[in-house]
């Protein structure tokens, strides 16, 4: 009896620390954030928020630079997930093949994710506005010395692609490179015996063994697309704009950055708590439902 | 028995962070907090409030959060944390009506009688003037001298016309890229959507005639003036160089000016201490902006800023000491023009700026025809989030002249 | 077959050079911009610098910059990652044990409700967060905005789902029989945990470790809400943003701070790079 009694001791001493600040830091204002979504208010001290419904969620809904920065999020996450998968896959084949210095290049191509997003964004920022003028002044190519990189809507996505994959690559690399490492030599030697080329030992061994790596590193980079912030702050701020249906709207304010900008320029902090809300509802859809479908598919394999 | 390593380690952690807590409740209460949001005189405040303690005993920490990162946002954190600040800025009505409740006025201050500039509600002064600032269209005096302009005809829509149309056709002989240095960009929304934009709300009225935001605030645009005032806008872009309208950063706009590549700039006297730093030499002086149709005499001058008292505040006469002994004692001159190089909105002040465009402020200030700051009296976010997109878009042909016209009309509908 | 062979190595070897050196341009532009004053870098931002002995005045002008506060944001860095990551590792450590080794409904429930901050993101939370550390403060009296001790609250609070999750799975396939052993030797429960649990998660702790300290170092928004910008206590990406957040864009300034805020993660990474990678390594396919 005692001993039981024990063990409850030490079960919620053991668990209070991480539980306690969990529950304050993120689920008690997460339920907050639910209430909050639903009232006017304004984060001033002393001034009780009053409820107001769906009002915010309505008002969210019929704003059209929120419907162009939710498909805005959208088309760069994708094309995030596949310029980051595609990057990282390519360095892992290198550096886990017969060449020297691996490790050296393992390191460099994953320094850039020691970078933050912030300090990143500005280096970037520096590079498109006047390096690359410059390199093409140097080449004598006017198209490129006259690129304004972050005037056009389009250009600018590709330079937050590029800013994010030179960040992010080098780290799920290494999640490639420990999965490539578990394929088995003694399979592809065999394969090779038996006369297999590069492209059936990739489609055959190599891309089943990593399919498990496969799942995490989708799930990071999508999720990381996804609720991407300090890059886009840095870098583009928002800008360009582009028009969207008539309208003039900002189009690097991804949604993160568009709930950051409602809450605090605009001073609406409840719209932005319900933009919120839908934004984790759409993430948590998308990524539950990416690592269902992907651990499926690692099974039939 | 012994006791792992790591328990310790864990009870070291957690005394630590209670000791951290019981420090830092009571310390700091005989200091005046002030939080600032410029970044460019913050350590010159700094050394200021240093002298002031040396001299007063009263202890002044100066705090600066300013720029891009969104100084009104931080201000926001900053009365939901445990030390608010005793003195911090407001830009006008937007922030009056943000922080009213927050407020303490100023009553027989010394420095009242001193400045015409000081903010008042009802009556009651609230802000004491941080500096006076203004902005038109500064010219580099060898250039446009050697294109053979008079400064005296760049007071209407014709006159600049003219003007640039020469100055355009002399570009090689000049050695410009462009006429005017102007910039749209994301970065420099506060140019278009507060500077320029404000000549819609209060270019060619008297000091201090508010019919027109009024009117805006009520929903209602004058779409005579919003189609003049679109006329000047297209203007200015026809002649600046693209790379620098649609995505310069302060450095390229000033940069533009500054290495003689553009006759004109369209910004205000703050640019002075990074011209001089970059040592920069030719003479230049403001001419005003032909914001809409009609004849010209003035430049848009005002405060840009003022410090106001936290009524919640142990501290507020301590705080009105520091303010009062800035405007009032001469080393806070010294502080206000040699140091920080700002033009004070003092009267009292004997000492005249050293850099030339602030000099040329004083030029007009004195000549006393001027055009009213109205652009801080706008909704939270309208000036830079709602409207400076528009101008980005107008720059970058997206939309032409028209559709420019009828979506600021439209986003002035909104406000109602 | 072996010519072909080394023809396929050095196309491989030069690929991966070529890909490599693309890799470190930015910081290429970084160190050569680092060197120039602001005029100099916007007639050339590619040429080397007219004289290197500029990037000490550079250096000189960040670390005695008011708004840089370079050593003392260094030291708020330093001081907040460490000890966020030795209290999250070890306090999710001493979670996920007792959540693996209780059998009981809570004990269910409460890995779920972890499980479920995994996947809530930081935007939905940030503003409710500070609106509550305001409430700590007026009824309990702890200061936990602009202060050491609250920032590093939160960041156990968001580091722990994933710790927990990490350290439950690396906890189930350690035998149980390992504690049940020492148990009839007369050892406590918590003397168990901390002398043969612990060496045992040894490995997962440093890749846990690892991703938070990339994670915390460089972190923006929660430092932003929690310490506040301009701010006594601010981190080196506060101070940066503080710095070339302003209006005056000194590029020159700008690539020299960020030459200094990277510096110490990259020495960090260069010495300890061998254990780093081994680590992530390790952790990442768990």
């Amino acid at each position: 009896m005692k001993k039981q009694k024990n063990d409850k001791l030490v079960f919620w001493l053991f668990l209070a620390p991480a539980l306690i600040s969990f529950l304050v830091v993120v689920i008690i204002p997460f339920i907050m954030g639910l209430y909050y979504s639903m009232t006017d208010w304004t984060a001033i001290a002393g001034v009780k928020p009053t409820w107001v419904g769906l009002e915010n969620y309505k008002a969210m809904f019929s704003d059209t630079s929120f419907r162009y920065s939710f498909m805005r999020t959208f088309l760069f996450t994708l094309l995030s997930v596949v310029s980051i998968n595609v990057v990282a896959l390519t360095f892992a084949f290198l550096v886990t093949r017969e060449i020297r210095f691996k490790n050296l290049y393992r390191a460099g191509f994953f320094i850039p994710n020691l970078i933050g997003g912030l300090v990143l964004g500005y280096i970037w920022q520096f590079i498109f506005k006047s390096v690359v003028p410059s390199v093409g002044a140097l080449l004598g190519i006017e198209a490129i010395e006259n690129l304004l990189i972050l005037a056009d809507p389009n250009w600018t996505l590709f330079g937050l692609i590029l800013a994010f994959t030179w960040q992010y690559a080098g780290y799920i690399m290494m999640i490639y490179v420990a999965a490539l490492l578990n394929v088995p030599q003694e399979l592809l030697e065999a394969s090779d015996i038996d006369g297999a080329n590069f492209w059936q030992k990739l489609v055959n061994i190599t891309i089943p063994m990593i399919a498990q790596a496969f799942t995490i590193t989708s799930f990071l980079t999508l999720v990381n697309s996804f609720k991407q912030f300090d890059i886009i702050l840095a870098l583009t701020n928002g800008g360009p704009t582009a028009m969207y249906k008539d309208q003039v709207v900002n189009s690097t304010e991804l949604l993160a950055l568009n709930i950051y900008n409602v809450a605090f320029k605009y001073n609406n902090m409840a719209e932005g708590q319900a933009r919120a809300i839908i934004f984790f509802l759409v993430l948590s859809i998308i990524s539950i439902g990416q690592v269902y479908y992907n651990k499926k598919k690692e099974v039939e394999m | 028995m012994k006791k792992s390593l790591a328990l310790i380690l864990v009870l070291v952690l957690a005394l630590a962070m209670l000791s951290g807590c019981s420090q830092s409740t009571s310390k700091s209460e005989q200091t005046v907090v002030i939080y600032q949001n410029k970044v460019e005189i913050g350590e010159q405040l700094s050394a200021f409030a240093a002298a002031y303690t040396e001299e007063t005993g009263v202890k002044v920490t100066i705090k600066t959060s300013g720029g891009d990162t969104p100084y009104a946002e931080n201000l926001k954190a900053e009365f939901q944390s445990d030390r608010q600040p005793d003195i911090f800025v407001i830009e006008g009505m937007g922030g009056y009506n943000t922080w009213a409740s927050k407020l303490a006025p100023f009553e027989g201050d010394e420095w009242i009688d001193l400045t015409s500039l000081e903010f008042a509600v009802d009556g009651k002064v609230y802000g004491f003037p941080v500096a006076v600032e203004a902005w038109g269209m500064a010219y580099n005096k060898d250039l446009l001298g050697k294109a053979g302009v008079d400064p005296a005809t760049l007071n209407s829509q014709e006159g600049y016309k003219a003007a640039f149309e020469k100055i355009d056709a002399m570009k090689a002989e000049l050695g410009i890229d462009s006429v005017v240095a102007m910039a749209a960009g994301p970065d420099m929304r506060w140019v278009t959507g507060l500077h320029n934009f404000n000549g819609y709300l209060s270019a060619g009225l008297e000091y201090g005639d508010t019919t027109v935001l009024d009117k805006m605030l009520k929903g209602e645009p004058d779409m005579t003036r919003l189609t003049e005032y679109a006329d000047w806008v297209e203007l200015l872009f026809n002649y600046s160089s693209e790379s620098v309208l649609i995505t310069g950063n302060y450095d390229s706009q000033v940069g533009q000016f500054a290495t003689g590549k553009s006759v004109f700039i369209h910004q205000g006297n703050w640019i002075d201490p990074w011209l001089m730093d970059n040592g920069v030499t030719f003479p230049m002086a403001f001419a005003p902006h032909a914001s809409v149709k009609g004849e010209f005499d003035g430049i848009f001058i005002g405060a840009p800023s003022f410090y106001v008292i936290n009524n919640e505040s142990q501290n507020q006469q301590a705080a009105r000491d520091f303010l009062n002994y800035m405007a009032t004692n001469e080393k806070g001159h010294n502080y206000m023009v040699n140091e920080a190089k700002m033009v004070p909105a003092f009267t009292n002040v004997k000492l005249t700026p050293s850099t030339p465009l602030s000099a040329n402020v004083s030029e007009w200030l004195a000549k006393g025809t001027a055009y009213t700051w109205l652009q801080n009296d706008m909704p939270d976010g309208f000036g830079m989030g709602t409207i400076a997109p528009l101008y980005e878009s107008f720059g970058k042909g997206d939309i032409n002249k028209q559709q420019f016209i009828d979506q600021l009309a439209g986003k002035i509908i909104e406000l109602k | 077959m072996k010519k072909k062979k080394t023809i396929t190595t050095i196309v491989l070897q030069i690929i991966t050079i070529t890909f490599f050196l693309l890799t470190l341009f930015p910081f290429f532009i970084v160190v050569i911009n680092s060197a120039k004053a602001s005029l100099e870098i916007i007639t050339d931002p590619i040429a080397f610098p007219a004289h290197w002995g500029q990037i000490f005045i550079n250096i000189k002008t960040i670390w005695s910059s008011p708004s840089i506060r370079y050593a003392s944001s260094v030291y708020a860095s330093v001081l907040i990652t460490v000890l966020s990551l030795i209290s999250i590792a070890v306090f999710s450590a001493m979670a996920a044990w007792v959540l693996v080794r209780t059998k009981t409904r809570m004990s269910t429930f409460i890995f779920l409700l972890f499980i479920c901050g995994l996947i809530i993101p930081f935007q939905v939370v940030m503003f409710p967060l500070v609106a509550l550390f305001r409430v700590i403060n007026e009824t309990i009296g702890i200061n936990m905005l602009r202060t050491y001790h609250g920032m590093i609250f939160a960041y156990i609070g968001f580091g722990a789902p994933l710790a927990v999750f990490m350290f439950h799975g690396f906890i189930k396939s350690i035998p149980v029989e390992l504690e049940e052993a020492a148990l009839i030797d007369g050892c406590s429960k918590p003397q168990i945990f901390f002398k043969i649990i612990m060496p045992i998660l040894k490995p997962i702790f440093v890749t846990i470790c690892i991703l938070n300290a990339i994670w915390i170092w460089n972190d923006f928004l929660l430092p932003s809400l929690i310490l506040g910008v301009g701010q006594d206590i601010q981190t080196i990406p506060l101070a940066i943003r503080a710095f070339a957040g302003s209006f005056v864009k000194k590029w020159d300034l700008i690539m020299t701070a960020v030459l200094m805020a990277a510096f110490p993660i990259v020495v960090g990474f260069i010495i300890g790079q061998k254990h780093i990678i081994k680590g992530m390594v390790a952790g990442s396919i768990k």
